[in-house]
């Protein structure tokens, strides 16, 4: 039961991770655009500026929690992998209520004032006549911030799963870095040749 | 206790926290919130009224503003499809015949081709794992001492973290408030004057002792001089076409930093399409990764503005300030006690919480010292190469370890390590001594 509902939110913050990690790829297509029309053509749009920030605060507010669920929130784990998994959880476990909740809690609250303002009104830029909208990236702070909470509440309940078994449980599949990658193929190819040799 | 004071407590439970191993990003956010929450307080406030939830939404707000900040999932995104665009196997190897005459041949063409291909992918992680797999076995076979061999790979593979476009100093240059562009011209020279001198000990030292980087046997080539030229065209041409033609754009005022990353990142994409190298999977593995590390980057910066201004509000700034008037230092001992701070920091710590959080306490105090903020960069750039080939936590060392054979041990990884560590202490020197290694190239660019 636990685990079906950890595993609900790995899910949710990895598929919409996922969907707004293309944003990059319009940022540079868009950008790429502008530069050749302005270049080559002398044209520049009136929207790539706009368009460049929209798309960058997309994809940070909204894969927040799926960095989050992969791990990948940096952290200086020198002494804490040296414990044992139940103790890591137990300290994990306190950590997340003292240092993650305040944080994360006050932005959800403060981040939907700030984000309806903008909506009740369809806010849209100032910076040029095109008018951008940016009323939808305001409201994905709270929207970003609440999937994080989520997923913190996940991560928690695996502190409890693994205080409970005494290991840490899995995650789900996803892309990893290239490093991560070619150490975890090399690391069983040697334990095939160890197999071999035994044999 | 008076406020700065307890600015000071907030900043010691905060080195407590990140030493136990809390992602940084949230602590700084929590804890500028609870303590901006005691700082903005006012008595006849409703509890939702205090300023700091506005401060946190306005941080988390302006960090998208930031036009620097911009180009890092584009830089990123860039390095991350040249990863994977299968260039390494051909860029090591017409190196390594195009420089077959120089003693310590495969050494230097180790460092070339990590230092290269560093700067392209920005990433250290992967091109020491995939160097230590490509070539340290060679250099094994030819008879080289796994230590030397060991100590290349590291060393050459944090390069890409110092030469531009690199973005540890775009996430320098926001803290700091200085123009990136300046920023990469000063730290060019010095970047290649550190590969430079990488590469001259191997020279020297396989020249002094033979025993330890021997030369190749000289069997006949099975390439002609035509073949070799081919191949370096299509390996190391292409890749330092797209390097200097983004570094152009930026340093020649051609394009902001966001444009010439952008283009960047598409000539990275039409690079691994020509290579026949980007599949469907490979490409969105790109794009994933790229958000990701983004994230990580934009919400420690959220965090560190919040913080930041919460810490600055109580006086946590100007009593650190007192403090270090008040030891009445010259600019050279500040210099050598904050790059030796940071040298430290280096040991447990990665760089973006080096930069994010710890350079930024230095950075006010600079004008006292008549410092200049990007001279202070390329140090702490230099610098922080030590980082990643420092003991216990040095990243370069256990990306080796986890791919090389078994019989590498990490201590023979570590001792491997030192040479080049002194080899960066000494840039840094050289560095502070002339400082126009830094600040000639953006002096003439720019004007002063």
């Amino acid at each position: 039961m636990m685990n079906r509902f950890i595993y609900g939110i790995d899910q949710l913050s990895k598929t919409v991770g996922h969907a707004f990690s293309w944003c990059i790829v319009i940022l540079t297509l868009g950008t790429v655009y502008e530069v050749f029309v302005r270049y080559l053509l002398n044209d520049p749009t009136s929207w790539a500026f706009d368009m460049s920030y929209i798309m960058y605060g997309a994809v940070f507010y909204m894969a927040g929690a799926y960095t989050l669920s992969r791990g990948g929130h940096v952290r200086a784990d020198m002494f804490f992998r040296l414990l044992q998994p139940r103790t890591q959880a137990i300290v994990e476990l306190v950590l997340y209520v003292l240092f993650f909740f305040p944080g994360i809690l006050a932005l959800i609250h403060s981040g939907s004032l700030f984000g309806w303002d903008s909506a009740r009104i369809f806010e849209s830029s100032v910076n040029s006549p095109a008018g951008v909208p940016i009323w939808p990236v305001k409201m994905m702070i709270p929207f970003g911030a609440g999937l994080i909470a989520l997923q913190g509440l996940a991560e928690m309940l695996r502190c409890i799963v693994c205080i409970r078994d005494g290991e840490w449980p899995s995650r789900l599949h996803d892309v990893e870095e290239l490093e991560k990658q070619i150490i975890a193929e090399a690391a069983a190819k040697r334990a095939r040749e160890d197999g071999g040799a035994a044999v | 206790m008076s406020n700065p004071v307890i600015a000071l407590v907030m900043l010691g439970i905060l080195v407590s926290a990140i030493m136990i191993g809390f992602p940084v990003a949230f602590t700084l956010m929590a804890l500028g919130v609870g303590f901006g929450y005691y700082a903005y307080f006012q008595p006849n406030q409703a509890f939702f009224d205090n300023r700091v939830f506005d401060l946190l939404t306005q941080n988390t707000f302006t960090v998208i503003n930031n036009d620097a900040l911009v180009s890092i999932p584009l830089f990123l995104l860039m390095g991350y499809l040249v990863e994977r665009a299968n260039i390494l196997d051909n860029l090591f190897l017409s190196l390594q015949l195009a420089l077959k005459r120089l003693p310590g041949s495969l050494a230097v063409a180790t460092l070339a081709t990590c230092a290269l291909f560093a700067t392209a992918t920005g990433i250290v992680g992967a091109v020491v794992t995939l160097m230590g797999l490509l070539a340290y076995p060679q250099m094994m076979k030819a008879g080289y001492d796994p230590k030397i061999a060991a100590g290349v790979v590291c060393a050459g593979g944090c390069l890409g973290i110092l030469i531009p476009p690199s973005i540890m100093l775009i996430v320098y240059a926001a803290q700091a408030s200085i123009s990136v562009v300046k920023l990469y011209a000063a730290a060019l020279l010095p970047g290649f004057l550190l590969a430079g001198m990488y590469i001259a000990y191997v020279v020297i030292l396989s020249i002094v002792k033979p025993g330890v980087a021997p030369p190749l046997p000289k069997e006949k080539s099975n390439f002609s001089r035509r073949q070799v030229v081919a191949m370096l065209f299509k390996s190391f041409v292409p890749l330092a076409a797209l390097i200097l033609s983004v570094l152009g754009a930026i340093m020649f005022g051609l394009a902001t930093p966001t444009e010439a990353a952008a283009v960047g990142a598409f000539g990275g994409f039409v690079l691994a399409m020509l290579y026949r190298s980007l599949t469907w999977p490979r490409f969105k593995e790109s794009v994933y990764l790229t958000a990701r590390t983004s994230a990580m980057v934009c919400w420690l910066f959220v965090g560190s503005a919040t913080f930041a201004s919460v810490f600055a509000y109580l006086g946590g700034e100007g009593i650190i300030k007192e403090y270090v008037l008040g030891m009445d230092l010259n600019p050279i001992t500040f210099l050598l006690m904050s790059q030796f701070i940071i040298f430290l920091l280096g040991w447990p710590l990665e760089w973006t919480e080096i930069i994010i959080i710890f350079v930024p306490i230095f950075l006010p105090l600079l004008p006292h010292f008549q410092i200049d903020p990007i001279l202070f960069g390329v140090l702490v750039a230099l610098n922080l190469q030590t980082a990643f080939l420092s003991p216990p936590m040095a990243m370069s060392a256990y990306y080796l370890k986890g791919v090389a054979p078994r019989s590498l041990q990490l201590t023979q990884i570590f001792r491997g390590c030192m040479p080049f560590l002194y080899i960066v202490l000494l840039s840094m020197v050289l560095v502070y001594v002339w400082p126009q290694i830094a600040l000639w190239l953006p002096n003439v660019i720019y004007g002063k």
